[in-house]
């Protein structure tokens, strides 16, 4: 086995350092765009270019929003209460 | 005949269902919609590789102590998924905290992710069955 192969193969072994950190929450945003491509793929009924990049664009924009809306919220509430 | 034909269309369905669930995308490309083949098969390979990227082969809990929920949307990844959780099985790849939670979170979207294109591309495959039915 070749040290490049050895290499990717142990990066799929040893976890990645991600601390407790506002920072940690951008992990979200891969996850909100591979969802939009996956959903749009499906929905759309003739995938262009354009127009596929479009539809998917908006959608992550919009999961996006709404996810900031309900930490601002959430965040409010916790200040309320606590 | 109808008999013989509606018994043929169930297979047709299996077979896109089967093949959908062993390569995401492979129940689309059955059904000649390539791009969205193309489009699904990135989409959950990387969303599911990202995922054993951040939190490891240890976040594959099929035979451990996870959740049900877990175990229910990691088992709908394709069958690779299996000999990883074996592999996590034996232990030597422990992980915790966010790396783990992450990767879970990040495995079972892209397991959910394959189950909806599965029962899109049942969906597509039997709607194009009534359209030739009525031809």
């Amino acid at each position: 086995m070749s040290l490049e192969t050895a290499l990717i193969i142990a990066t799929f072994t040893t976890p990645e350092k991600i601390g407790t950190n506002p920072q940690a929450m951008l992990w979200l945003l891969p996850l909100a765009a591979s969802i939009s491509v996956a959903y749009k793929a499906m929905k759309m009924p003739t995938i262009s270019v354009s127009s596929f990049l479009k539809e998917t664009v908006i959608l992550f924009g919009s999961i996006v929003a709404f996810v900031i809306i309900a930490a601002l919220i959430l965040y409010a509430l916790a200040w309320l209460i606590v | 005949m109808a008999q013989h034909s509606r018994e043929s269309h169930a297979w047709f369905l299996l077979v896109v269902g089967l093949l959908a669930w062993l390569v995401p995308g492979g129940g689309h490309f059955v059904l000649k919609e390539r791009k969205r083949a193309l489009i699904i098969f990135a989409t959950i390979v990387l969303t599911f590789f990202i995922g054993l990227y951040i939190g490891s082969i240890g976040v594959i809990n099929l035979f451990g102590t996870a959740a049900i929920y877990v175990k229910a949307a990691q088992i709908m990844n394709p069958p690779i998924v299996l000999v990883l959780g074996h592999h996590s099985a034996s232990g030597i790849y422990p992980v915790y905290c966010w790396p783990s939670e992450i990767g879970q979170v990040y495995t079972m979207t892209s397991g959910l992710l394959n189950l909806l294109c599965i029962i899109n591309a049942v969906y597509l495959a039997h709607l194009r069955g009534d359209e030739l039915a009525g031809d």
